[in-house]
């Protein structure tokens, strides 16, 4: 599903300074993981994350995704990977204000083939459990409505991998409970999800734990037995 | 937002619609003054003159076998006489008016593109006979005969009798406003020995044969003048020989130097205007870094950002350019009542209008999107 090899990323800042993001990162996501990567703020959490999102392309090394190279491609290209093979969920939802939840969740068929099917949009939000705030403004949502609209739009075009930004941060803890129940569920249905996180009991839903720091995986190891769950108004 | 631009696109339309209707106007009103473009004129004296030439402001240089001489050039068609004098007194029983009379050749109709709208012309035989006869143009017709017929009347020029024999078709305004159609139009050997007693002309207007040189013909006919007076250059001419076609070229050059100077003013409020598109949509898109990396992360190629805020700027500078349009088509139906323009429908300058304000959206419109289409996707949506 998911091969990296060898991947570096280094910024040039002002007067020739370079700085390396990311130095020689390797592994493989198999389809079906469910894939926490975690760090302090600076491991290269982010670099990673654009990369893999196809966002950003790496300095070296390769990158295949769902058997195709997506090393060194044309903006054009990539934006069309995006669209057809990954779903983005982020920390700040990220709606579209004045527009309604199921126009939201339209936005990335509009890239597609321009052609935008309601129902599947409102099929989309019926799995999230919104399907009766469709046409609410996204202003009006909560914030765990609004992340479940962001997953019914990461959803849509049937992505490959979904990944995943501090999907709870901005939530309280019985909304983010109800979001990353439903990221297990997409996982029990053999979606591949990577969550990027750097809270223990984010972390603990999922089957993988990798860690970086400064640029480095420090560590890549299963979970073993059950994963541990994040019960409302429990302490975590 | 969008007030530059309608401002500037309200200020061309109005002013290039009316420069081109001005354009027309005074090309029309000088077709009506010369009757065919396919002549030239030779007037007596060297210099400037002020008005109309009347047998009372000109030397008298321009001699009947001066005429005579011209229709023997070869690049000359026709030649006709003409002894003009104006605010002569006109009776017809206790009616009165003060016309201009034109003494003219025979072929008077054909060199102006007259036409007579009842009774006839005098001819040629009737101008050798020093007949009394007399064509009267619709505003004299007005004073003299408001209910009669003119026709086979006889009215008094300068207590001269004389016999309407027709009436001429209205020619209405010349370039300078006045009427044309104040004239009574007599036999030009008549007036030099019954009427004016005056030996020499006002003007001639020769017809040339091929209307695309008409300047030669027209150093053709000042060269034979110069002979026939005995005038070596230095020396100054004692005429002067205008074709029409140049006197047009320069009343019309004129019309373009205001219509010049009035459109870039409007082009310079349009640039304003696209300047304020510009930096309104740059603000837009510092507000929607968002929305841009929602759009990106989804699947939006740069391409596709840039048409969008491509798009919306157009947008904006198109609707300012139909309101402007809207806004200009009202000025120009004020500006034409109040000027007595000829209600004349000019679309030409406002498609142009229309288009501009277009281009002007893109061309302001195209920094700030290109600079949506660099935003961060990550940074926008983490911020």
């Amino acid at each position: 599903m998911i091969e990296l090899e060898n991947i570096s990323k280094t910024y040039k800042r002002s007067e020739g300074v370079t700085v390396e993001a990311l130095r020689g990162i390797s592994f493989r996501i198999s389809p079906g993981e469910f894939v926490a990567v975690r760090g302090a703020s600076g491991s290269g959490k982010s670099t990673l994350l654009n990369i893999l999102g196809c966002l950003d392309q790496s300095t070296a090394g390769s990158y295949r995704l769902d058997g195709e190279n997506v090393s060194a491609r044309t903006d054009k290209q990539l934006s069309r990977i995006r669209n057809g093979k990954i779903g983005f969920i982020f920390q700040s939802f990220n709606l579209l204000p004045r527009t309604t939840a199921v126009e939201n969740v339209e936005i990335p068929m509009v890239y597609n083939d321009g052609r935008v099917d309601r129902s599947r949009a409102l099929a989309a939000l019926e799995r999230v459990g919104l399907a009766h705030r469709a046409s609410h403004y996204a202003t009006e949502l909560s914030g765990g409505e609004q992340q479940r609209v962001a997953i019914a739009r990461a959803l849509i075009n049937r992505p490959a991998l979904i990944l995943v930004d501090e999907p709870t941060g901005n939530l309280d803890l019985r909304a983010g409970a109800e979001v990353m129940g439903l990221l297990r569920n997409l996982h029990g249905e053999g979606r591949t999800i990577l969550l990027v996180t750097h809270d223990d009991a984010i972390a603990a839903y999922t089957h993988r734990e990798i860690e970086l720091r400064d640029g480095s995986i420090v560590s890549d190891h299963r979970r073993t037995g059950e994963p541990m769950q994040l019960a409302p108004g429990g302490a975590s | 937002m969008m007030l530059g631009i309608v401002l500037g696109i309200t200020s061309l339309a109005i002013l290039t619609s009316i420069g081109e209707s001005t354009k027309r106007e005074t090309m029309q009103r000088f077709k009506n003054m010369i009757g065919t473009f396919d002549t030239v004129m030779v007037r007596p004296g060297g210099g400037r003159l002020r008005g109309m030439p009347t047998l009372v402001n000109v030397p008298p240089t321009l001699k009947f076998d001066d005429a005579q001489a011209m229709a023997d050039l070869p690049e000359i068609r026709n030649v006709a006489e003409m002894q003009t004098a104006f605010d002569i007194d006109v009776k017809y029983r206790d009616r009165t008016s003060a016309p201009a009379v034109f003494g003219v050749s025979d072929n008077w109709l054909t060199l102006r593109s007259d036409e007579v709208a009842d009774g006839a012309f005098f001819t040629s035989e009737q101008n050798v006979s020093l007949a009394r006869v007399a064509v009267i143009g619709p505003d004299v017709r007005r004073d003299l005969f408001p209910v009669e017929d003119p026709v086979a009347k006889t009215i008094r020029i300068a207590d001269v009798p004389f016999q309407v024999i027709g009436l001429l078709k209205s020619r209405g305004a010349g370039p300078a406003g006045g009427s044309l159609d104040n004239i009574i139009v007599i036999p030009v050997n008549t007036a030099s020995r019954r009427l004016f007693n005056r030996d020499f002309l006002t003007m001639l207007i020769a017809q040339v044969k091929d209307t695309e040189h008409s300047g030669q013909a027209a150093d053709a006919v000042a060269a034979l003048l110069r002979e026939r007076h005995h005038i070596r250059p230095p020396a100054p001419d004692d005429f002067t020989v205008t074709s029409p076609t140049a006197t047009m070229a320069r009343v019309t050059r004129a019309g373009s130097t205001l219509t010049k100077i009035l459109t870039g003013v409007a082009l310079m409020a349009l640039l304003i205007g696209g300047v304020v598109i510009m930096s309104l949509m740059s603000i837009a898109v510092s507000e929607r870094r968002k929305e841009i990396g929602v759009r990106r992360s989804v699947g939006a190629a740069r391409g596709d950002i840039i048409l969008q805020f491509l798009f919306e700027a157009v947008l904006v500078a198109f609707v300012g350019g139909i309101v402007g349009v809207l806004i200009g088509w009202g000025g120009m139906e004020i500006v034409t009542r109040i000027q007595k323009l000829p209600p004349l429908l000019v679309w030409q300058p406002f498609a142009a209008a229309i288009v501009l304000s277009i281009l002007v959206g893109v061309a302001f419109g195209i920094y700030p999107a290109w600079k949506a289409s660099r935003v961060d996707p990550i940074q926008a949506l983490r911020s």
